[in-house]
């Protein structure tokens, strides 16, 4: 999964506040000039400095004047409004067509259903309330402005406020019960679209049904490779779109170390004379992210197998991050890692040097800062996972995977006073692209050595204990392959810790749909106080894709100044398609050209800093955390609520403004 | 509730304190009242309300008239802040008409009851009472009176989108009286009603007035207004032609009216002294009253071969107070 940002709540809210004041301050001063010009056009320059200063004046006021009744008033109403307008209605009803028939289209069979459920689910939950939202929020106002209700509601004491809060909260409480109605529908839906049994294949459900693996190939009957220590195998029923197989491992552990942790699935214990334990253990193989417990009853051939629900599908990993990533290059010296040529730049390079140079100085340096045993549980091995990347400089034998290593390394304050302890390198296999699990033992075998280099101690150390000690550590990839180059990026590594409960992770990831949705009715509600339906629903469309495109967009413009972006901006485009010129191809250097590449860098700029008024929905879509089984961590909850919060606060402004200087009756 | 508007009533507000020029027995000020409707592009289309200066003082009933378009109902929206002025200014109260508190005090029915037809008439009644931010016990308290005032009991329960023309009236009334409001403003309140709610309608304006309120009615129906009015002021093309109180503005001054009795039919001519000569008796001799709607239609008429102010009206006005 791509991870690009890393936000820290409290880091991220002071440049937010920044941020927003900025944008007040320069709506204040664009509104006041914009009010003071039509103002003036109507009125003459003088009779509109006063009606500018009264607005100001009353806003205060009026603010101050807000009263709960009356917004709850607003917001019963505007329930009572949405329910008889149907739109709820009619989006549930959708809502629970897809779901009935969805699921004929879910390849259950496939490497991930879990994704593929948990994805269709998310999307399509909000798409149909974020549309809900707007549909709601853009015909509310105008609606009640055009069969002039809203005559009634103004010569109330009702302040413009009250009357925009009051929307904003009603559509808000009414997405909010039809979004956890959805969630919960949803939940249960991939709960048992997902779950299924299996039944062992062979005439019998026992232990009989297996057959024996040949220790010398280890090998399959289909001409697989099976997993070590596997003596006997056999398959299960085929459902859902899959099967497994069955293995039963050989497991030898010392007297002393720990049971098996599941005591069920044991087929035979048997004591060597070497004093250790041998237990034969009935396993299924997981497939596509899950796998079954297995019941062994009885003994020999005859015990029977029961295969159990699936299980391992709901998941919310809680990765531990480096806080800071660093790469070396040949030479060892900072910098921001090999540049392997036009490539995704996501992730960076590291270089396995070359046959004359022999090894090259190249890393990657994971710094981890926080790195305490409490947040993985007392184990005696850390799960680090890995999704990498390999670009290969030849293909020798495409097959053989290229090799990589890890040493761990102690982060110490003051690295001339304290020793280190530098452990030995972990060699291991990429498997490019695909998310590997290595399990890391605590205990490692390495070095301490004193800031001058001499080593003081050899020995197995503990990564907590001695490594981390102050509670950092380092973690150093390198490429150990000749010419070949392994790309990482921060997400691409980390370790996990204790996970995080799944349906917890589901109500985080329905909390960032909220914040969506929320933003959205503001929107359609500050919008609608000034424009009709129709072009509310289509301003608020474009926001809602400049929202989902921020990124894109600031990329693109940073691409254009920085004049890496082929193809140029929106003009030079429009010339390049009309001209049919490729995006490569050199235009000739000119007045026109000139003036085309200044007018889009004057377009783009103004685009640019529109991203800044329109919600970034990277931020707050969460779908990606849960369809791959990550847990949404609480910085970017708590960034998502306050971006929601200063949308909310900014747009009741916008539309106080829009509609206490609007003539209702016109 | 109305402890709450009540208080405000009594207690001057800042902004009346401050102006020095505000005189409490002066409900609706308007100065130089201006309005036109521009286009998209600012270019003037309608002139709806031209300088208009009016003073309506409180407790009295005061009757805006006018044929279609003349600027009545822009009046009330303008006094409202339904639309704001082109130039000029329009006091309620003593504040703006742009400021919301005024509305505390009050009361609008318009043209048509702009109500939620899906709401009944207690959730209607509730709704803005609300919006009048009063308490759940008053509000229950006011609402049950007002829909007996009103005559809505046994319709109370029903969605509005069921009542009939006369039936959304009553309750378009309760509601521009939730508030027990100082000042009521009707646009058109009889409209659509049969002649008993019409009467009906009408007795409760002049039991308003009895509670000391002032009323404003907008309306082209002239008995109405003849009936229950105690000033009119005649709108005519968005200007004033007339104002003053209904009595004085009936009066025609230079004919007799003289009420017979047993009088034979050939006498009509030379009657003042015939009917000596005759023997008849001799009723009374007293000044006519023209109809309102004469008057009305004269204005209308005379506007339009001369438009501008009538020089007879303000002189009338002046003579009399």
């Amino acid at each position: 999964m791509v991870v690009e940002s890393f936000p820290n709540f409290v880091e991220w809210i002071n440049s937010a506040i920044l941020l927003f004041l900025g944008i007040g301050v320069a709506a204040t001063v664009l509104g006041i000039f914009f009010g003071y010009v039509v103002a003036s056009f109507r009125h003459g320059a003088f009779e509109a400095f006063y009606i500018v200063a009264q607005v100001i004046s009353q806003a205060i006021p009026d603010l101050l004047g807000t009263a709960p009744r009356r917004v709850w008033a607003i917001a019963r109403l505007a329930i009572k409004e949405a329910m008889r307008r149907r739109v709820i209605l009619v989006t549930f009803g959708i809502f629970a067509l897809a779901l009935l028939f969805g699921g004929w289209f879910m390849n259950a069979g496939s490497d991930h259903p879990d994704r593929i459920y948990v994805n269709f689910v998310l999307w399509g939950t909000q798409l149909l309330v974020l549309l809900m939202g707007l549909l709601l929020s853009a015909f509310s106002l105008p609606e009640d402005i055009k069969n002039k209700t809203i005559y009634t509601v103004v010569t109330k004491p009702v302040r413009s406020t009250e009357i925009v809060l009051g929307r904003i909260l009603g559509f808000g409480l009414l997405g909010t019960a039809l979004l956890a109605l959805m969630g919960l529908i949803s939940f249960m839906f991939v709960w048992r679209g997902l779950s299924h049994e299996h039944q062992v294949v062979g005439d019998t459900q026992t232990v009989a049904s297996l057959y024996e693996i040949d220790p010398d190939t280890m090998l399959d009957q289909y001409g697989k490779r099976v997993s070590p220590g596997c003596i006997m195998a056999g398959e299960t029923s085929f459902d859902s779109g899959h099967r497994h197989r069955i293995e039963v491992i050989k497991d030898i552990r010392d007297e002393n170390s720990k049971q098996p942790q599941d005591p069920r699935n044991i087929l035979k214990t048997t004591k060597r004379s070497d004093g250790k334990i041998v237990y034969e253990r009935v396993v299924v193989v997981p497939y596509g992210g899950h796998s079954h417990p297995v019941t062994v009853n009885g003994e020999g051939n005859d015990a029977t197998l029961t295969i159990g629900p699936a299980g391992g599908y709901f998941r919310a990993r809680v990765p531990v991050y480096s806080d800071f990533l660093q790469f070396h290059d040949r030479q060892g010296r900072e910098s921001s890692g090999i540049d392997v040529g036009r490539e995704w730049r996501y992730r960076s390079y590291v270089d396995g040097g070359n046959r004359l140079t022999q090894n090259s100085l190249s890393r990657a340096m994971f710094d981890f800062e926080d790195f305490n045993v409490s947040r993985f549980g007392d184990r005696d091995t850390l799960p680090l996972e890995m999704t990498l990347s390999v670009f290969r400089t030849y293909k020798g034998d495409i097959e053989k995977r290229v090799i990589g290593s890890l040493q761990f390394e102690s982060l110490v304050d003051d690295d001339s006073v304290e020793d280190r302890f530098i452990a030995e390198p972990i060699v291991f296999e990429t498997d490019e692209y695909n998310l590997q699990v290595l399990p890391i033992p605590r205990i490692q075998s390495g070095r301490k050595v004193s800031p001058d280099g001499t080593v003081l101690e050899e020995g197995k150390f503990d990564l907590f204990k001695d490594f981390a000690a102050n509670g950092k550590i380092r973690l150093i990839l390198r490429c150990e392959d000749f010419n070949q180059y392994i790309g990482v990026a921060r997400a691409d590594l980390y370790f996990r810790a204790t996970d995080d409960l799944f349906w917890w992770n589901f109500v985080k990831g329905y909390v960032g749909i909220w914040c969506m949705m929320i933003i959205i009715i503001a929107m359609g509600v500050a919008l609608s106080t000034f424009l009709s339906s129709p072009v509310v629903m289509l301003s608020t469309l474009v926001i809602i894709v400049v929202g989902f495109f921020t990124t894109e967009i600031r990329k693109l413009a940073r691409d254009l100044f920085a004049g890496e972006e082929s193809g140029g901006g929106p003009i030079e485009s429009l010339f390049r398609i009309l001209t049919q010129k490729n995006m490569e191809v050199h235009l000739e250097t000119g007045v026109g050209t000139t003036l085309m590449e200044q007018i889009d860098k004057g377009l783009v700029f103004m685009l640019e800093k529109l991203t800044y008024l329109a919600p970034d929905f990277g931020k707050l879509n969460f779908s990606d955390f849960l369809t791959y089984g990550y847990s949404v961590d609480q910085n970017r909850m708590f960034v998502a609520l306050a971006i929601t919060f200063g949308f909310c606060l900014g747009l009741s402004i916008l539309g106080y403004f829009c509609l206490k200087t609007r003539e209702i009756a016109k | 509730m109305s402890t709450e508007t009540k208080s405000n009533t009594n207690k001057p507000s800042r902004l009346e304190q401050s102006n020095p020029d505000y005189d409490p027995n002066i409900v609706i000020e308007t100065q130089n009242l201006t309005k036109v409707y521009r286009d998209f592009w600012g270019r003037q289309k309608v002139r709806a309300l031209k300088a208009l200066d009016l003073e309506i003082r409180k407790g009295e009933i005061f009757g805006l008239l006018g044929p279609n378009g003349s600027g009545k109902s822009t009046t009330i929206k303008l006094l409202l802040g339904l639309l704001f002025p082109t130039s000029g200014r329009a006091l309620v109260f003593g504040k703006e008409a742009s400021d919301v508190t005024k509305n505390e005090q009050i009361g609008y029915l318009p043209e048509e009851s702009y109500l939620y037809k899906y709401l009944n008439a207690e959730e209607t009644l509730d709704f803005y009472g609300r919006l009048f931010n009063m308490p759940a016990k008053v509000r229950k308290e006011r609402i049950g009176q007002l829909i007996e005032q009103v005559g809505l009991t046994k319709a109370k329960h029903r969605q509005l989108r069921e009542y009939s023309k006369g039936m959304t009236r009553r309750i378009g009334l309760a509601q521009a009286l939730i508030n027990d409001p100082d000042l009521i403003l009707l646009d058109e309140p009889t409209s659509g009603l049969d002649p008993i709610g019409t009467r009906e309608m009408k007795d409760m304006i002049i039991q308003l007035r009895s509670q000391g309120k002032t009323v404003v009615i907008c309306s082209h129906l002239l008995a109405d207004v003849q009936d229950v009015c105690d000033r009119i002021a005649i709108l005519y093309q968005g200007e004033l032609k007339e104002v003053g109180r209904v009595d004085a503005l009936l009066e025609v001054g230079e004919e007799t009216e003289i009420r017979a009795k047993n009088l034979p039919e050939s006498a009509q001519e030379e009657i003042r002294q015939v009917i000596a000569k005759h023997g008849g008796d001799l009723v009374s001799v007293d000044n006519p009253r023209t109809s309102l709607e004469e008057l009305f239609l004269n204005i209308v008429r005379e506007s339009e071969q001369r438009p501008g102010h009538r020089s007879s009206s303000a002189q009338k006005e002046s003579s009399k107070e």
